[in-house]
């Protein structure tokens, strides 16, 4: 009988929370690009006495991400430390917590790519330090061939918020969409930047299998994989090379793997036999944290929607496709412009279209975030009123809505600058533009008015040229029997 | 009376009344310490320089009629795991010799801001771990009373140089008794403060959940004006308190202690005491009686286990302490063509034997499959232990015990023997387990050495300590300048 193979997938997910100092001191948290070891202290040096004291925001974000997950927030929560020897880590232990996290349990439910709910049950998170960075001054920046190493302490004591998934995920797909789900819920509640790339949320994956003879494959963790595709890539593969394993009669053993993009393959870091004893013992330089149950209630009541109870709301509220609300829901901004749109008066989904596509797309271009785009929701919603009252042609609006991008001016100033006029172009002004269509296109009119249109090809041509002077904004019928009426 | 005799809050007093300048009281130290640094290498770092430069802008700010601090003028020494921005801070350890730090510890900074003169860095035990300075990795220090005698430790260096006039004030850190026992050997005041009393921030740790930082002094007065300087709240160590501490040299004044209540702790007088000791404790004894105190018996059944819980926890945490010197960042770095070759030899160059042997117990005690039956085990002897102490104090107002179980030992005497070294913190260390605060006082001298006893409070019970000191000073006399004879 063949054997099947079922897969147990838990994740460890570390977002790096958005404070502004460091975890224990007050150092600044904006290590991208700074000059190395500029944002740095005794305290996140390691300097011997000096001592760690715990940034009150982080643990707010950290609370506010456990509110999100449905855990309990734990009133008393503390502090462990994780000894191991690395040059990245100044204190030859990193800050941690162990048995008691600021969150305990949790459950994210979401839809997998067939829109079926899938629920993976949180075990917990917990708050801990980043480290440092190596830097290797080879010619290719690796470590083998580079004579020395250097150790960039600006990234060390960052806020990490490390997120614990029960063994509930099922297949690499499912894992990709649980990542995707969190970065969403990080990003929208604002807590952190969720970048995979840029190393502000990292995933590390357990993974095994359970062999339909009995047998279960022993847990692989699997590393460094920096992006969603490299999770769902680096997850495959080791299902296939687990399943082969198995199938030929061998054992999975636990041990570390290391995931190589470029190869498309894992390889063994370390054995089980290899592991760090990390020692873990409360720090004694940090008292139990106590958040009151005051604090949790206050920050309880301070909570946004969550991204997932906005998308329904745009379903449900505002009538959207499931896939507009799932865009707009990426972002809390996105959704308050569209509520600050549809608040100014706007329809909501022709409002949801145009932040979707017009506003989304200026953001961009510009590489700016929703609380810098210049136009307020009010802008947008006067210019949608009239397209909604028939004044104003779509692509007019557009027009419009650029210029009022652009410049930051007034729907009047900007009306005059994209030379729209607001209301229907008809009577005379529409007789001056066919006119001067047709005097523009005296061929085409020449060959209308003497019959040689069989196919209407260019009494087309000519409606289409009065349109788009008009931008959009003439009526079709009217246009055609005017421009008939001049070549009979 | 010689400058270098007189108290800190003397010489505050005619330096404010500009009777002496700090020039003149600083270089009176100086001189004491030149004199006397020969025979008893109790510093590491002498800042004269630094002193007179500091003494001159003292004077200068004190002609323009500024404000002076409480102790402006006044020299102090600290031991040399306290940081001191600019000023190199070895721990008395090769690992750090050259090492300068970049920031000052708290108390440091408070002691400056209060006007003191910062004369010298004194010498120590490797990292604080020892008793007697024997484990320093630059010399042994004398004790002022018997040069051939260890003077204490680990806070060895700052005692000797309290007790022979260096300076009116020294400090040091207490992890199971390195202010106290020093102090009793030296025969001086040491006292180490409720956990949470003084930050912690600076001064490099051995066990950061059993560290205080303290003063010595030879006078009371001196004590508590130290004490009021240094004990407050810091934002920078999360251990200490930020509540109000009491008026401290209120004690002073207290010279009827009707209704208090003295412990003797009955556990206590089974060991091997010295003979000197207990007719010191006898005494002290007297006196509390007939200033009024009643004398009641208390039981501590598990204090016999401190020792042994102590050498779990305190290794445990010093392990960890200790991983930072590693050759990346700072001090002592090995040539290696590696990362895990420059750990190796950097830590087994760096580190002196007490040091290494203490690492090794506490790492074994944490690890895996060892945590439980050691590091858990011992913290859970330490609840009850702090138990049986809130049960004493709720019968007693403080604790009267011996400081050490013998006098000041001949220099090479323990080295061999760990376990007799360590046993000379059997009278200490309980009150380092439990938080409470602790002074040791002088009690008197036996062939020409002196015989330290012991107070031991409740947690911020500071005040019942300093008021039973206060009625002992007046009744035994200021403990006697070390070193006169030399």
């Amino acid at each position: 009988m063949a054997l099947s193979f079922q897969t147990v997938i838990g994740l460890e997910i570390h977002v790096q929370l958005a404070t502004k100092s460091k975890l224990f001191c007050s150092c600044s948290t904006d290590y991208i690009g700074a000059r190395p070891n500029s944002n740095v202290c005794p305290v996140c040096l390691g300097m011997p006495g000096s001592l760690p004291v715990v940034n009150g925001r982080a643990v707010e974000l950290a609370a506010m991400v456990g509110l999100a997950l449905g855990s309990k927030v734990q009133q008393a929560t503390r502090f462990h430390r994780k000894n191991y020897f690395y040059a990245d880590l100044s204190k030859g232990y990193q800050i941690s917590q162990f048995d008691l996290p600021i969150c305990a349990g949790g459950l994210l439910v979401f839809d997998d790519d067939e829109g079926k709910e899938v629920r993976v049950a949180i075990t917990r998170a917990h708050l801990e330090e980043d480290a440092g960075k190596l830097v290797h001054p080879s010619v290719d920046g690796r470590l083998a061939g580079a004579l020395h190493s250097l150790v960039d302490y600006n990234r060390g004591g960052v806020p990490l918020l490390e997120i614990v998934s029960e063994p509930d995920i099922t297949c690499p797909p499912h894992a990709r969409r649980y990542t995707e789900e969190i970065r969403r819920l990080v990003r929208y509640l604002g807590v952190s930047d969720g970048d995979m790339e840029s190393g502000s949320l990292r995933v590390d994956a357990n993974i095994s299998q359970k062999v339909s003879d009995g047998r279960w494959g022993s847990r692989v963790e699997i590393k460094n994989m920096n992006s969603l595709r490299s999770l769902e890539r680096a997850l495959e593969y080791e299902v296939k090379r687990q399943r082969k394993v198995l199938a030929e009669g061998g054992e999975i053993h636990q041990e570390t793997r290391h995931w190589d993009d470029g190869e498309g393959k894992t390889r063994s870091m370390r054995s089980k036999e290899e592991a760090h004893d990390y020692r873990y013992f409360p720090d004694p330089d940090l008292p139990p944290l106590i958040v009151t149950a005051d604090r949790i209630e206050a920050l309880r009541s301070l909570m946004p929607e969550l991204p997932w109870q906005a998308e329904r709301r745009l379903v449900d509220a505002y009538g959207l496709g499931a896939d507009d609300a799932k865009v707009l829901a990426e972002s809390a901004a996105a959704v308050a412009y569209l509520d600050g749109c549809v608040q100014a008066g706007a329809e909501a989904k022709r409002a949801a279209n145009w932040v979707r596509t017009e506003v989304l797309r200026v953001l961009n271009e510009r590489k700016i975030s929703i609380e810098a785009f210049p136009l307020k929701p009010e802008s947008l919603a006067s210019i949608l009123a009239l397209v909604d009252r028939g004044k104003l042609s779509t692509t007019a609006a557009k027009d419009v809505f650029d210029v009022m991008v652009r410049d930051g001016s007034g729907l009047d100033t900007a009306m005059a600058a994209a030379g729209v006029v607001s209301g229907r172009v008809e009577g005379s002004r529409l007789e001056e533009i066919v006119e001067k269509v047709l005097a523009e296109n005296a061929d085409a009119a020449e060959a209308v008015r003497s019959g040689k249109d069989p196919k209407d090809k260019k009494i087309k041509f000519l409606q289409g040229l009065v349109m788009r002077e008009t931008r959009g904004q003439a009526d079709v019928a009217q246009v055609a029997s005017l421009i008939a009426r001049k070549l009979s | 009376m010689k400058l270098y005799a007189r108290s800190a809050a003397d010489l505050a007093r005619s330096i404010r009344s500009k009777e002496h300048s700090v020039a003149e009281v600083v270089e009176a130290h100086l001189s004491r310490m030149e004199r006397m640094e020969p025979i008893l290498s109790a510093i590491i770092t002498p800042l004269k320089e630094e002193a007179r430069a500091r003494a001159s802008a003292l004077d200068i700010a004190l002609s323009r009629d500024e404000n002076p601090g409480p102790l402006t003028g006044v020299p102090f020494i600290v031991k040399d795991n306290f940081c001191t921005r600019g000023v190199r801070t070895t721990c008395a350890s090769r690992m750090l010799e050259g090492w300068v730090p970049p920031y000052d510890a708290t108390v440091v900074r408070y002691l400056e801001e209060a006007g003191a003169v910062l004369i010298g860095k004194a010498n120590m035990d490797e990292f604080a771990m020892g008793s007697s300075t024997e484990h320093s990795a630059f010399f042994t220090t004398g004790n002022p009373w018997d040069p051939r005698r260890v003077p204490g430790g680990s806070s060895g260096g700052s005692a000797a140089a309290c007790a022979a006039g260096y300076a009116p004030l020294a400090f040091g850190s207490d992890t199971g008794g390195s202010i106290r026992q020093p102090a009793a050997f030296c025969g001086v005041y040491g006292f180490k403060p409720t956990y949470g009393m003084v930050s912690r921030y600076g001064v490099v740790p051995f066990a950061s959940s059993l560290d205080q930082i303290g003063p010595f002094s030879r006078t009371l007065e001196d004590l508590l004006l130290a004490m009021e300087v240094i004990a407050r709240p810091d934002e920078r160590d999360a251990t200490c308190s930020r509540a109000l501490r009491p008026d401290f040299r209120k004690a002073l004044d207290v010279t009827d202690l009707r209704g208090k209540r003295v412990g003797l702790v009955k556990e206590f007088e089974g060991y091997d005491i010295d003979g000197a000791v207990i007719e010191s404790l006898r005494s002290a004894r007297e006196i509390l009686i007939d200033a009024g105190a009643s004398v009641v018996d208390v039981t501590l059944p598990t204090v016999g286990h401190g020792l042994a819980c102590y050498y779990i926890i305190a290794p445990a945490e010093a392990s960890s302490n200790l991983a930072r010197f590693d050759g990346v960042r700072y001090g002592f770095s090995a040539e290696a063509d590696s990362l895990i070759e420059l750990y190796h030899k950097t830590r087994q160059g760096g580190f002196g034997p007490e040091v290494k042997r203490r690492l090794l117990m506490g790492t074994y005690v944490l690890s895996s499959g060892y945590y439980d039956a050691y590091y858990n085990k011992a913290l859970k002897v330490v609840a009850i232990l702090r138990g049986e102490f809130d049960r004493a104090f709720s019968e007693v107002d403080f604790i009267l015990a011996p400081t050490t179980p013998t006098l000041p030992f001949r220099k090479g005497e323990n080295i061999g023997d760990p376990i007799r070294m360590y046993m000379s913190d059997l009278f200490t260390l309980p009150a380092n387990m439990a938080g409470l605060p602790a002074l040791s006082l002088n009690g008197g001298y036996s062939e020409g050495l002196p015989v330290g006893i012991q107070l031991i409070g409740p947690r911020f019970g500071e005040m019942e300590i300093f008021s039973a000191a206060a009625v002992i000073e007046k009744s035994l006399g200021l403990p006697r300048l070390a070193g006169g004879v030399l």
